[in-house]
């Protein structure tokens, strides 16, 4: 269970950002989980308010877009995977090693107040 | 400057791990300029991460210069289990945190005389899913799994396989008597990591440990 400190780290990036845009605090914001990224989205929204208590996104409502896998086939271009055949086109079994989106952690959109 | 009436929506599209990253890169650079490679072990606990580097030290002294730190919830132990091998050995303990970070790493590497050494060995908590988000700067990620977890681990944890340099499978000396199928292991770890060099060992008893000490040896510099 790391989200506690993916959250903290959440925190640190979404406070620098809203000192370099002038707000005061932050009132929502969204972030982008990759499905093969190894953080599940339930434990960090569970771990975000305490991280984010006394800090200028207490009290923040935080939206998780989950991101899902997209592999390169060699025959079938970009493929959506599936977890459970790991990096492999779920058309023809061919290895994909190239992870075109899906292991992102990424903190998308803030609203600022 | 004012600012402006809220709320506004502000797009940043930045990486939440982004200071771990930089840090990484950091350690990254001082590794390539003392000529270390470090590796990164990582396997759920009792896979025989230490096993391997007890078995590591004790047959590579004297041809490669090595050294260890290793993550741990609490105590000393394994450091003090690797030291007894001659080799310089620190603990990082890191509390309640359940990976090592690279700021963790960065902080222990000036206790080590790395322009002495070929081989720094990080030896990660014991944990198959949250050290796979961070990049401690390593030249290569060794994921162990023993014949006695199983042989779905790599479809249950694929984020961990899918950033492995190699796969290390362990205990092989046991593998007949808990009834361990290698080649659907074998074909799991492929599923999750397409192509991954897999090394079969026993630790133990030293069966299988030339190829993982080739790859240790001819580990290029990152």
């Amino acid at each position: 269970m790391h989200e506690a400190s993916i959250a903290l780290s959440l925190i640190g990036v979404a406070t620098e950002a809203l000192h370099q845009h002038g707000g005061e605090r932050i009132t929502a914001l969204t972030v982008r989980i990759g499905q093969w990224s190894a953080v599940v989205p339930e434990a960090l929204q569970a771990a975000f308010p305490a991280a984010a208590e006394g800090t200028p996104l207490q009290g923040a409502r935080l939206s998780i877009v989950s991101v899902p896998g997209v592999g390169a086939c060699p025959a079938h271009g970009p493929v959506e995977l599936q977890l459970a055949l790991g990096l492999r086109c779920p058309v023809c079994g061919l290895p994909t090693p190239t992870l075109l989106q899906g292991d992102e952690l990424e903190l998308d959109e803030l609203e600022l107040a | 400057m004012t600012s402006i009436p809220a709320p506004r929506i502000v797009t940043v599209r930045q990486n939440i791990l982004k200071d771990n990253d930089r840090v990484a890169a950091d350690n990254r650079r001082t590794f390539q300029s003392a000529g270390v490679r470090a590796i990164n072990l990582v396997s759920s606990p009792g896979a025989g991460k230490t096993a391997l580097l007890e078995r590591t030290l004790k047959d590579l002294q004297g041809q490669l210069g090595m050294a260890v730190a290793v993550g741990d919830l609490a105590t000393e132990n394994d450091a003090a289990r690797l030291r007894q091998w001659g080799v310089q050995a620190e603990q990082i303990v890191t509390g309640t945190i359940c990976h090592l970070d690279a700021g963790m790493v960065q902080a222990v590497l000036p206790r080590f005389e790395l322009a002495a050494l070929d081989v720094l060995f990080l030896e990660n908590v014991g944990n198959l899913v949250c050290p796979a988000s961070y990049d401690l700067g390593e030249a290569a990620r060794a994921v162990l799994i023993s014949t006695t977890e199983g042989e779905d681990k790599p479809l249950k944890y694929p984020t961990m396989f899918n950033t492995a340099d190699v796969v290390v499978i362990t205990k092989m000396d046991i593998a007949e008597a808990v009834e361990f199928d290698l080649s659907l292991c074998r074909e799991n770890i492929d599923r999750a990591r397409p192509g991954v060099q897999v090394i079969e060992l026993s630790s133990k008893k030293g069966a299988g440990l030339e190829a993982w000490y080739s790859f240790v040896r001819g580990l290029p510099l990152p």
